[in-house]
């Protein structure tokens, strides 16, 4: 979560929000999350887990 | 019953000593939607302005505001994590609590920095960035 935090800080152009899935469970059931992290981009869900930073952001703006 | 340990809080204090930018946390209560069971009867809006204005007692430039359905949020609770009073677009939605904690204190980290603390690889690949993007992470307490 940190991480997409950090880019958010960074840029202007980042949002970033960390979403508690057993409060917002109808969210978190459009989003399909099944396990966490899961990352949404765009409103896309991409993927689940924390990777390194580096391959955070390559996935972030591979999307 | 304590936000933090004794040796928890010693720690989080020395790092908001440290911060170079003031931060403020603004809360945002409103309309919740129901959780899923076994969430208990706990009242999230309270608990969440427990949790922040504890923070707040932790740093003299960390300060919590709390208001009412404020614009700008479409979930409640949550907490926007401003340095200098500015929407810089982070926010938590839900209450912070368990690990979730550490990414709240982390974030406040984050905000009060002068410098980021990202790669400057990382930095240099994030300034080529012509878009808006909009990063969501669905996390859990435990």
């Amino acid at each position: 979560m940190l991480l997409a935090y950090k880019l958010s800080y960074a840029s202007e152009l980042v949002t970033a929000t960390a979403i508690e899935a057993n409060e917002f469970p109808q969210l978190a059931q459009e989003m399909q999350v099944w396990a966490v992290p899961r990352i949404v981009v765009d409103g896309e869900p991409r993927w689940d887990g924390a990777v390194p930073e580096p391959e955070f952001l390559r996935r972030v703006l591979a999307s | 019953m304590a936000l933090l340990r004794a040796e928890e809080e010693t720690k989080v204090r020395e790092w908001f000593a440290e911060l170079e930018h003031p931060v403020e946390l603004l809360v945002a209560i409103g309309p919740e939607e129901t959780p899923l069971a076994g969430a208990g009867d706990v009242d999230f809006g309270a608990e969440i302005v427990r949790v922040c204005e504890g923070l707040a007692e932790l740093g003299e430039r960390l300060t919590c505001r709390v208001e009412d359905e404020p614009d700008g949020f479409p979930r409640f609770p949550a907490v926007s994590i401003r340095p200098d009073g500015r929407d810089a677009g982070v926010r938590y939605d839900g209450l912070p609590w368990g690990y979730e904690l550490a990414s709240l204190v982390g974030a406040i980290v984050e905000a009060g920095r002068a410098e980021s603390s990202l790669r400057p690889d990382s930095l240099a690949t994030l300034a080529e960035l012509d878009r808006n993007l909009a990063l969501d992470v669905f996390v859990t307490p435990t």
